[in-house]
């Protein structure tokens, strides 16, 4: 039941546990711009987007997966939110 | 997974795709306590170049193992257009395919005369390529027709060559429950693949490398209540626990043994670790109508009222296997989470809640991986059992020089040849005990090295009156001058305590003197479990340094037979 109620309630921490599992060691909680920082290139952003999609249940489209929505916490919390999905 | 200090270096993984393969690459550098793989993705859209030219750049890697993964649309582009209905004739352009799986097979060849192992993913199709439903299966016409057929090319094909694996994508796809392809990532950066197809094919690869290194898993430890059976049988009563049909949970727990029972069929070896009363467990096993196993299919049992860990341990001391060879279980969480602090390299998964899940569970765990499967394979438990009986005799007769004598021991020796050589090379990686060098090698690299003029390797099968152990030694020399080395000595620990050792040894120093040596060396490498290996040859060393032997030392036993094979 635990696991369930944390899957529907998505945190800034899970957030940076799924961004961690691509590329562990990294701080992203501070970062302006992950790929001009060198922090994820574009196929993490791939990988970004699969797990974002099966982890919240959402779908983004092909138009969408493009680096600078994904660019650092708060531009990857404002398309979530887009998608219904509110950290 | 529990750790396995035997595998320190990590190998090389060269990936050949007509896609973008790098996401696999990633997936399977993650995860480095069980095998560590670095990787290289080759451009995309190389593969012939890699394949048949090796002064390609991609070779530079010093890749140990390749992956070739190409999509079937792109590599046999007459596929393609049968795909797209660009054809004036469909029976034309379907034999064209064939053709080219044919070309494509003869490349894959090429290459793996330059590696160790070529993974090849078959070939399958992306779902939204949906074709004609009415025809899609028609001989000499069908796109799902001429796709099976040109997988079928490819087997046969490879059936040649040893070292290439052609692995299930098919399966991998049927397995997700979600798509295997990803249009939109196909679009963005030529990833054809889904992530969640990549974390299945990064599963299943790293399984088949570690089962071709020796590192799967070697025995089941199985709980009775509510594991083999539903229901406490203590309290239940033998009639009253859920085990076969018409009850749907008894149903559940038949289909779980019958699963059991196909891995004990192919060389697993099966025990229990029960808290119950041993004479009445045995005789609900025994006498249970819809038991799928029995108690000639278990090679051990502790079923006591003692500590788990403490019964694990003392399976793992009569099997003569690490702990870490060992798959724990129990559908205690008490129970799992005990082992799992107190003997963390014991392998022992959740199992799931419903009983339905028992069985698809377990065909799911793809740490039972081998590199080949072969007699020894098939004869395991028995083999096992043979050995209860023997040290049965052993404590009845007391005199251990009696008792061997009494066994009649027969060792064949023959040198290694091709139909040995699988099982040779399983020996020499699955052994950690009775090893002198831990030299690990795939079965091209064994077999090449062999054949060189200075080098020479021998096989021993060793027998008795209770059975056949099959083939359970390999040594090897390497000659430089008049000096020899002994480069592998390995035995299987089913047969360690007969003295079987001094005869392997014996006769490997016949051979090196017959070829002219004066001087044998045979310098141990130091591993963690390798003590029995290295104390064998610790008495045989002369006194002056630790890597020469005294030939004064070693000779045949008297009670061994042995022979020669040509």
């Amino acid at each position: 039941m635990r696991a369930e109620t944390a899957l529907r309630e998505p945190s800034m921490d899970q957030l940076i546990a799924i961004l961690n599992e691509i590329r562990p060691g990294q701080n992203f909680s501070g970062a302006e711009n992950f790929f001009d920082q060198g922090l994820l290139d574009s196929l993490d952003l791939t990988a970004l987007v699969a797990e974002l999609e099966s982890r919240y249940g959402v779908f983004i489209d092909v138009d969408e997966i493009v680096a600078d929505n994904f660019r650092n916490l708060a531009a990857i919390k404002t398309i979530l939110a887009r998608k219904g999905v509110n950290l | 997974m529990s750790e396995n200090k035997n595998e320190p270096t990590a190998r090389r993984v060269l990936l050949a795709g007509d896609t973008t393969l790098d996401p696999l690459g990633r997936l399977l550098e993650r995860g480095q306590e069980t095998l560590r793989l670095h990787t290289s993705a080759a451009p995309y859209g190389q593969v012939y170049q890699i394949l048949l030219d090796p002064s390609h750049p991609a070779w530079a890697f010093q890749p140990d193992y390749l992956v070739v993964w190409t999509a079937p649309q792109l590599t046999m582009p007459s596929l393609g257009k049968l795909l797209r209905f660009e054809f004036d004739s469909a029976t034309e352009v379907y034999d064209a395919a064939l053709r080219e799986a044919e070309q494509f097979a003869d490349g894959v060849l090429q290459a793996a005369t330059r590696i160790g192992l070529v993974l090849v993913p078959s070939w399958i199709l992306p779902t939204q390529e949906r074709w004609v439903q009415t025809i899609t299966w028609r001989q000499g016409i069908g796109i799902t027709n001429l796709l099976a057929k040109a997988n079928l090319v490819l087997a046969e094909k490879f059936a040649v060559q040893q070292n290439i694996v052609l692995l299930d994508t098919g399966y991998w796809q049927a397995s997700l429950g979600r798509p295997a392809h990803d249009p939109r990532m196909y679009a963005v950066a030529k990833i054809l693949y889904s992530q969640n197809l990549f974390q299945k094919a990064a599963e299943e690869i790293k399984a088949v490398l570690r089962g071709s290194l020796g590192l799967g898993k070697k025995v089941v430890v199985c709980d009775l209540d509510n594991t083999l059976w539903g229901g406490v049988v203590g309290d239940d009563g033998a009639n009253n626990i859920k085990l076969g049909a018409p009850d749907p949970v008894g149903e559940c727990f038949h289909a779980f043994q019958t699963v059991l029972k196909g891995l004990r069929s192919r060389g697993l070896l099966l025990a229990i670790c029960s808290k119950n009363d041993e004479k009445f467990a045995l005789s609900v096993i025994e006498g249970h109508p819809a038991m799928a196993l029995r108690q000639s299919d278990f090679v051990a049992w502790r079923i006591n009222w003692k500590d788990k860990a403490e019964n694990l341990l003392s399976l793992a001391e009569e099997l003569n296997l690490g702990l870490d060879s060992f798959v724990f279980l129990d559908d205690s969480p008490q129970e799992r989470d005990q082992i799992r602090h107190l003997l963390p390299k014991v392998y022992t998964p959740d199992l799931p809640a419903s009983p339905s899940e028992l069985a698809p569970f377990l065909s799911s765990l793809n740490c039972f991986e081998t590199s080949s499967l072969g007699k020894e394979d098939f004869e395991r438990t028995e083999m096992y059992q043979a050995e209860r009986s023997r040290k049965q005799t052993l404590d009845v007769s007391g005199n251990v020089e009696n008792w061997l004598r009494s066994l009649q021991i027969e060792v064949h020796v023959a040198p290694l040849r091709r139909e040995n050589l699988p099982r040779a090379a399983q020996l020499l990686n699955k052994t950690n005990q009775f090893n002198l060098s831990l030299r690990r090698l795939d079965e091209k690299s064994l077999w090449d090295w062999a054949e060189e003029p200075s080098n020479a390797a021998y096989t021993f099968r060793v027998l008795d009156r209770f059975g056949d152990f099959g083939l359970t030694g390999l040594a090897s020399l390497s000659f430089v001058g008049t000096e020899a080395r002994i480069v592998d000595f390995v035995m299987s620990c089913r047969v360690m305590g007969k003295k079987i050792e001094e005869a392997l040894l014996g006769y490997t120093l016949a051979r090196a003197r017959a070829a002219g040596a004066d001087r044998i060396m045979a310098p141990p490498v130091d591993g963690p479990r390798n003590e029995p290996a290295k104390a064998f040859f610790a008495a045989k060393f002369s006194n002056s340094d630790g890597a020469t032997i005294d030939v004064a030392k070693v000779g045949i036993p008297p009670q061994i037979s042995l022979r020669e094979e040509r």
